[in-house]
């Protein structure tokens, strides 16, 4: 069968290599005029080039690095140490490294009971991880319905949770509804510490660390890296080396990529789909269509209402997916030097640097956002990733990568295209405070707003996971109660995006676990027919 | 031999209607209460001499119908009077009037926006079925999903089962409710902001959350629960105040022969080779029972009586974990004459119901925000009755007592203490008022402000939580009071717990007390064999 995919983000490209693989002749049809979605490696100034979005990944799952052999194909994957750098507004600096031992060494300078309880959170961390990693593999079953396989899936997910003992049972149980500002309370007492862990609760996130529900966003991003300052994995030549790798993987299994195809419509005909329509005004016909798409955009955006249930519809819009998140790139004349790295700098933020120093901090930033107005101090997750490959910019030259929240898609009283400056001064001045001078550094600067990651790199309400990752909208709820596995109620029709179970970001979690229910689905349809 | 079979420690309505069933059911009871009067929380004081306060909780919403059932509390002497309605009144000079008659606020709603009184029927309808689902859960206790515990495993199953047997659309919005934040579910279903907002306020009483929190849509349920037993409105005062109600229940505790003994302070509980075995009061004298039952909080009842050395370490680990985090406070007043409202004025049947200052859904988070960062709230949530228009008798004739409850109010403020904050806050809550209902300067004769400081000393309610811990997702159902021990047993042997600390939690509901009494009754049962005839007592 010749399904259609579209859109050539990650996910949708992992799809297409597993599909391809299971016999399938997907053709990939990708707005843009490279592959990637939002992990894309572009210009950003003459010499300059950088990771335009997502500047580090999940990771990306091993099973999808083996199978699509991605390094043989040439990309080298960085994880830098120390992994995160976390600054205090004091002018400190908190080094999470790869080694527990040594971050507990490095907490000790700020509290030595933080220091003895690292270890030990680390392990719970590491424990849970790997209990839920199974889940995030894993199809969510029907609720309705549950077949014998899902049946027993779900007896052996039993036996696993059992099998964690009583404490770390009744920890899942109860982290999962936690706000992750009192998980990390419950912990530690250092401000920077608990800020750091807890950013990892709210990235990409309309939450605040005060937000209920936030533990769970920390216990799903730890089934993909469970080292409580999270993953900072990136590649040489940026995320497109990876994303350009992961397309070439589909070809050679068989898929066929066309970039500059806009999907328009995708048709459908008694329930069944047909094809798409291009802006262009072609049409391709296919029985199978993947969305890679967010659940918006593929139900409200690129199909006619006539085609599906006003039920549907309703629970479609009430699918939250309103972003918060805004991203600065900066090209800068030299590398900055921040407060509390003295010397041998370089080496220390090779990894993310985290500003948003306390609870409060991030909680505040998070406030602004409730009445429709931007964090005038921002929490910033912040990378060079000239430093783990100085070809990305002229010689000394440095290329800096900024996430910035909070950054409300629904501005109150204003637009985005006349805040859009207002919101580059902002992470400036942020910026400044840690690293005062940056901004004589800045050489040229690309402010994305909320607005333009919709417009630009089509994600409805520019929520960069493709909806919220709150309890309502995950496992058998992602996108929908009672449509969790992959398929829609238009027969033929598929989604493989963030908008799915998992919907873990950059771990292809979403894309894989699609095809293998899309080939189920597939191979049932051609023996009936 | 012990002087009691059970020690009931605290005489709130918890702890008095656990009494009660075990007396009914042949236990020789002895309930002990730190307090001049009974009642715990639901306690009616003369503060303002002619003028009863309903000094904490306010009006009755869950209590369980079987409860007034099979202790027979009517012939005790409990009267519930039905508060219909909710008025909320606006700074622009609108407001939003729901009462109990459905055509009457489907009117009142169009009036702000069409499409939501639609809707408002449709909500109606789909809560009762979500009401439904859960009512059954009140009356459990909860399973640990932990164990291998056939039983345990077959409660499990039985709420996986009642779950599919929802419809999908059923099953969407249950899962909605235990979930989302109040304001993204009524999002789902109405537009107008005022509706929401005053709404959304009853998923925040007594938890440090904001209306947009996740975990607060679940309460917008407890709304849709009395009305479908038929026995009483959702929302009622009890004649004579709320510690009317108390009373009945103490007055069906004494005829099953209960021992109350008021100003009786337990200082520790009596521990035995890891067993309790009576309890010490504060004046040294002590009392032995074949089991205690704690209707204190786990920090007062763990910490405090028995102590931590008798603990497991986990267990006071989670003991000291466990979350109360007190968030509101109260203001009583005795009034000359009611207040005007200026956007719908004289004495109308709108003063009748309960009056929520809930304007907006900004207004309600940005009231939670300032309680974050430790101050109570500049423009607060306010709901309040004036209890004196549907039962006379607590105020005298041509005056009024008005209930205010407050949120937010935090135990734990950045500077100052509540002492010192006292004042400033009653002058919060009467300034706020006067800017809907400017009269209310004139007509104070007493003010009585209760802060979260108060409600820890003198109620015993530890960091002035009102339903004595959090009700998060995290301290619900079985992990509460702490992951594995929420089957009213605790690691020591014979103590039980049977406060609002445990399932199903706070309000005056009396289900903790039941399901606590049940759950004595069989582990006794199976411990002495039948030593006594027992009396049914479902």
């Amino acid at each position: 069968m010749q399904p259609i995919i579209i859109g050539a983000g990650h996910n949708a490209l992992i799809a297409a290599f597993y599909l391809a693989k299971a016999g399938h002749t997907p053709i990939v049809l990708e707005r843009q005029g490279t592959v990637g979605g939002a992990a894309i490696t572009e210009a950003l100034a003459p010499g300059y080039r950088g990771p335009t979005l997502a500047h580090a990944f999940g990771p990306l799952a091993a099973a999808v690095l083996r199978d699509m052999q991605l390094e043989r194909r040439g990309v080298t994957f960085v994880q830098p140490d120390p992994r995160l750098v976390a600054l205090t507004l004091d002018g400190r600096a908190l080094i999470f490294r790869r080694d527990d031992g040594k971050t507990a060494e490095a907490i000790r300078a700020f509290s030595a009971a933080d220091a003895a309880k690292y270890s030990e959170f680390c392990a719970v961390l590491r424990t849970l991880g790997a209990f839920l990693a199974n889940l995030v593999e894993m199809t969510p079953p029907s609720i309705d319905r549950p077949s014998t396989g899902e049946m027993w899936e779900l007896l052996k997910t039993g036996r696993r949770f059992r099998s964690l003992g009583k404490r770390n049972a009744y920890r899942l149980l109860r982290w999962g509804p936690m706000a992750v500002a009192d998980l990390v309370g419950e912990w530690f007492e250092t401000d920077v510490l608990q800020a750091a862990i807890a950013a990892r609760g709210i990235f990409g996130t309309t939450m605040g660390p005060w937000s209920a529900g936030t533990g769970t966003v920390l216990l799903l991003n730890a089934t993909a890296d469970p080292s409580p300052g999270g993953s900072s994995v990136t590649a040489a030549g940026g995320p497109g080396a990876v994303t350009r790798a992961l397309a070439d993987a589909a070809r050679e299994a068989g898929a066929e990529i066309r970039t500059g195809a806009d999907v328009a419509r995708i048709l459908v005909r008694d329930g069944a789909v047909t094809g798409v329509a291009l802006a262009d005004g072609s049409e391709l016909a296919a029985r199978a269509v993947v969305s890679g798409a967010d659940p918006k955009r593929t139900f409200l955006k690129l199909m006619d209402p006539v085609d599906l249930e006003p039920g549907f519809i309703a629970r479609i819009r009430n699918y939250r997916s309103s972003g918060t998140a805004a991203k600065v790139n900066l090209a800068l004349g030299a590398l900055p030097s921040f407060r509390g790295l003295d010397g041998g700098a370089a080496a220390q933020i090779r990894g993310r640097i985290h500003i948003g120093p306390g609870i409060d901090y991030l909680e505040r930033a998070f406030d602004a956002s409730k009445y429709g107005g931007m964090s005038t101090s921002p929490y910033l997750d912040v990378t060079i990733p000239t430093l783990a490959d100085p070809s990305l910019a002229p010689s000394g030259r440095h290329v800096m990568s900024v996430y910035m929240q909070y950054a409300p898609y629904a501005l109150r009283g204003k637009t985005w295209d006349a805040e859009r400056d207002a919101l580059g001064d902002i992470v400036l001045r942020t910026l400044e405070e840690y690293a005062p001078g940056i901004t004589t550094l800045v050489e040229h600067r690309q402010v994305i707003t909320p607005l333009d990651l919709e417009r630009t790199y089509g994600l409805t309400g520019g929520h960069i996971l493709h909806g919220e990752p709150a309890l309502d909208q995950l496992f058998t709820m992602r996108p929908t109660l009672g449509w969790a596995q992959y398929r829609t109620p238009i027969d033929g029709l598929y989604l493989c995006g963030s908008g799915t179970h998992p919907g873990t970001g950059l771990t292809g979690m979403s894309g894989r676990n699609a095809a293998r229910e899309i080939t189920r689905s597939l191979k049932k349809k051609r023996s009936s027919a | 031999m012990a002087n009691y079979d059970v020690i009931v420690i605290g005489g709130g309505h918890n702890g008095l209607v656990h009494a009660a069933y075990l007396a009914r059911a042949g236990r020789k009871v002895l309930v002990l209460e730190r307090r001049h009067v009974l009642g715990g929380a639901a306690v009616t004081e003369e503060i303002h001499p002619g003028f009863k306060y309903s000094v904490c909780s306010y009006v009755v919403s869950l209590l369980r119908p079987e409860i007034i059932r099979e202790l027979d509390l009517p012939r005790h002497g409990l009267e519930i009077l039905p508060l219909d309605g909710t008025f909320t009144p606006m700074p622009d000079g609108n407001y939003l009037w729901r009462v109990n008659d459905h055509a009457k606020t489907r009117r009142e709603i169009a009036r702000h926006s069409k499409v939501d009184a639609e809707a408002y029927e449709e909500y109606g309808k789909a809560m009762v079925e979500m009401g439904r689902f859960v009512k059954p859960i009140l009356n459990m206790t909860p399973p640990d999903p932990t164990s291998l515990d056939p039983r345990g495993l077959m409660d499990l199953l039985f709420l996986g089962r009642r779950f599919q047997s929802l419809s999908g659309e059923d099953k969407y919005n249950q899962v909605q409710l235990m979930t989302m934040s109040a304001v993204d579910f009524l999002d789902q279903w109405f537009e107008t902001d005022v509706l929401k907002a005053t709404m959304s306020a009853s998923g925040i009483i007594g938890t440090f959350l904001g209306v947009r929190s996740p975990g607060t849509a679940y309460v917008l349920l407890h709304h849709y629960m009395g009305e479908i037993d038929g026995a009483f409105r959702s929302w009622g005062l009890s004649r004579g105040g709320t510690g009317a109600i108390s009373e009945a229940i103490a007055g069906a505790a004494r005829e099953a022969g209960v021992e109350i003994r008021t100003q009786t302070a337990v200082s520790k509980i009596l521990v035995k080779d890891g067993a309790a075995a009576g309890v010490v009061l504060e004046n040294g004298d002590y009392f032995t029972a074949d089991v205690v039952s704690s209707s204190v909080d786990p920090r007062r009842t763990f910490i405090q009586m028995v102590g931590a050395e008798h603990l497991p370490d986990d267990f006071a680990g989670d003991v000291r974990r466990y979350k109360f985090r007190g968030s509101s406070g109260k203001v009583n007043m005795a009034l000359d004459a009611l207040p005007d409202f200026t956007c719908l004025r004289g004495p109308g049947t709108h003063l009748r119901g309960a009056i929520s200052i809930s304007p907006s859904i900004d207004y309600m988070e940005r009231a939670y925000d300032d309680a974050k960062y430790g101050r109570f709230s500049r423009h607060p949530y306010i709901d309040i009755v004036i209890p004196s228009l549907t039962d006379p008798s607590v105020a005298p004739p041509g005056k009024h007592v008005m209930s205010c409850f407050i949120q937010y109010a935090p135990y734990h403020l950045k500077d100052g203490t509540w002492d010192e904050q006292r004042e400033a806050f009653g002058d919060t809550v009467v300034n706020t008022l006067s800017e809907y209902a400017p009269n209310l300067r004139n007509i104070i004769l007493h003010r009585q402000v209760v802060t979260p400081l108060d409600l820890e000393r003198e109620w015993g309610l530890t960091e002035g939580n009102i339903f004595q811990g959090e009700l998060t997702l995290e301290q619900l159902f079985f992990l509460r009071p702490a992951p594995g021990w929420s089957q009213y047993k605790t690691p020591i042997r014979n103590l039980y717990m049977c406060g609002s600390a445990t399932h199903p939690g706070g309000g005056i509901m009396g289900a903790p007390g039941r399901n606590a009494a049940l759950r004595v009754l069989k582990e006794s049962r199976t411990r002495t064999g039948d030593r006594r005839l027992l009396s049914p007592v479902s």
